[in-house]
């Protein structure tokens, strides 16, 4: 077993680490399940196949940071997952949009990827050693889903006009909300005081957009200037409330039922 | 026809090279001699994909080789309905891990049958057009979490039985494929399983879940494997594509399958089903196969269903094949 060096933590900054480490699992565990419902009928089924793969990469970091939050909370994964109500997911509102098509689907990965990169590199300096070890290890395959979305990405850029339009129509549709990633979290400033958090979210989103904007704007046109917002990670839509009565129907079918 | 070697023997056959042998050099028959084509399958002689073959055995190999990956491809779509609602972390990775090995076969069983002179999307657009089969199990809907475990565990244990006779196929591209698939498959045994006995160890509700799952897939697991045929007249089995008949497969799977289920605590729905030591064979109800004609024919509960969904994911899709592909003959 790994020694772990664990910061002694104030209830404050345990508080706000449960919030950081929610909002992490929440955001992989959503868009997880978006990205699987390709599953049997992606365009191709190299892409289906592909698609699948990425979609359990992101199951599986879920499952790694709720475990890692049960843990500082004395709670269960699967509890935390399944036992919420909808209004208790603290996912960013750049994952409260349904699947749509596949350019929709390309715009979301690219904006999620490249932003979860400057995100994970942030985390992977962590004095959270658990985090930062957990970091290192998805930055590595999350590598890999952000060659394909880039890949992706290109691919319809540099179509014709009605691939380029859909990406583009999807990529300025979604901009201001892919912002809400790095949204402000309770207890921030403590975070961000104890080493946990390398940088402010909104320090990281400047970071995140300086990339971005260089290699978005020759298919968007400018993008308006956006930040992120107070309830960024609490507002919900009506295509998330379907999701989660989709994935809440089995396990909350049975009362203190294993499955 | 130049084949490239990579084609004749993917990277997955390779631990198999020992056991499937490439024939070096020349088959031993001439091309265009189809007497000595078939005494050399009926010997028990492998068939390469680049080798000579007479018309009437590629056509039936593609036939068969088709048939199979349209129903690895349909079957993803009864248990796609369960992939948003698996309620646990453990088993929504299995689920979708399970889910996309199956459309991986798929891929898999449309190369071979390319090789044979098909393009995929020649195939996808007849499965589209209700022109080609599917396996009759894909043509039934889904109606509870228990159905994903049955599916997985019952399911693909009748498909495996059937499965492992053809990794002795005579078409050797097709043997080397089954080698991968079954390997899967029974991992994807062992999931289904676990899905059945937590239920079975679970409250009331859920062992009826699965006692009502097992109750309406008996029927179309005892028709899976088709009514018993004549062998003599059988030229899949008389050319060694397939190894073994309708009826052994169907025993081989009572054999195995019936025990495991009663041990669970399960009921099977057939108050004629029993084995008779005398003539050491399963006795049974027989199956409806004029259930069976009807739905494999495209009249199933949810074949129209099924095939519809497909349909509108296929066209709702078609702009991205054509924007990788160029136009609209692009394959899928």
């Amino acid at each position: 077993m790994t020694v772990r060096f664990v910061p002694q933590l104030d209830l404050a900054q345990r508080e706000a680490l449960a919030e950081l480490l929610l909002s992490l699992a929440d955001d992989e565990f959503v868009i997880g399940f978006w990205d699987s419902e390709w599953t049997g009928i992606a365009p191709m089924l190299e892409e289906d196949v592909a698609t699948s793969s990425i979609a359990q990469d992101e199951i599986g970091h879920a499952k790694a940071l709720y475990e890692m939050l049960a843990e500082l909370t004395d709670d269960d994964a699967d509890r935390i997952a399944y036992g919420r109500a909808a209004e208790d997911f603290r996912h960013a509102a750049l994952l409260n949009h349904a699947r749509r098509d596949w350019a929709f689907s390309v715009a979301r990965r690219y904006l999620y990827e490249t932003a979860d990169a400057v995100r994970l590199t942030a985390l992977a300096a962590s004095t959270y050693e658990p985090l930062a070890m957990l970091a290192g290890k998805m930055r590595r395959e999350e590598t890999y889903h952000l060659l394909h979305a880039d890949a992706w990405l290109r691919r319809l850029a540099d179509g014709a006009a009605e691939p380029r339009e859909r990406l583009a129509s999807a990529l300025r549709t979604l901009w201001a909300d892919a912002q809400e990633l790095f949204a402000p979290l309770d207890g921030e400033a403590a975070l961000v005081r104890a080493g946990v958090l390398r940088e402010p979210m909104h320090a990281l989103d400047t970071e995140w957009q300086g990339q971005v904007r260089r290699r978005l704007e020759p298919i968007t046109g400018e993008l308006p200037a956006a930040a992120p917002t107070a309830d960024g990670r609490t507002r919900r839509t009506d295509e998330f409330a379907w999701l989660h009565g989709e994935f809440t129907s089995v396990a909350s079918s049975e009362e203190a039922a294993i499955w | 026809m130049p084949v490239a070697s990579v084609l004749q023997y993917p990277w997955f056959a390779m631990d198999d090279a020992d056991t499937i042998q490439p024939l070096n050099g020349r088959p031993p028959y001439a091309p265009g001699d189809a007497d000595a084509f078939y005494a050399h399958v009926g010997s028990g002689g492998k068939v390469e994909a680049d080798d000579w073959m007479p018309d009437d055995y590629r056509a039936a190999v593609l036939k068969f080789v088709e048939m199979h990956a349209n129903s690895e491809l349909m079957g993803v779509l009864p248990e796609r309905d369960w992939i948003m609602r698996a309620p646990t972390l453990r088993r929504k990775l299995a689920l979708t891990s399970k889910i996309q090995d199956e459309v991986g076969h798929a891929q898999l069983l449309y190369r071979v049958a390319e090789d044979l002179g098909k393009p995929r999307s020649a195939m996808l657009q007849d499965l589209l057009d209700g022109k080609t089969k599917f396996h009759n199990v894909f043509h039934y809907p889904t109606r509870s979490w228990a159905d994903v475990g049955i599916i997985a565990w019952l399911v693909d244990a009748a498909a495996i039985v059937s499965q492992q006779a053809l990794r002795d196929s005579s078409y050797a591209p097709y043997a080397r494929t089954m080698k991968k698939i079954c390997w899967e498959e029974s991992v994807h045994i062992m999931h289904g399983r676990d899905v059945v006995l937590t239920l079975m160890n679970g409250t009331p509700t859920q062992r009826a879940m699965v006692q009502e799952a097992l109750d309406r897939w008996w029927g179309p697991l005892m028709q899976m494997h088709g009514p018993p045929t004549d062998p003599a007249r059988d030229k899949d089995l008389h050319w060694r594509i397939k190894a073994k008949n309708n009826e052994q497969l169907r025993q081989e799977f009572l054999s195995i399958y019936v025990p495991r289920i009663l041990e669970l605590g399960l009921r099977i729905p057939d108050p004629e089903l029993r084995h008779d030591e005398t003539s050491g064979r399963w006795q049974y109800t027989e199956p409806d196969w004029a259930e069976l004609k009807a739905v494999v024919t495209g009249h199933g509960p949810a074949s129209e269903a099924r095939l519809g969904f497909r349909r509108v994911n296929f066209a709702e899709t078609q702009w991205v094949r054509d924007a990788l592909l160029g136009g609209a003959t692009a394959a899928a």
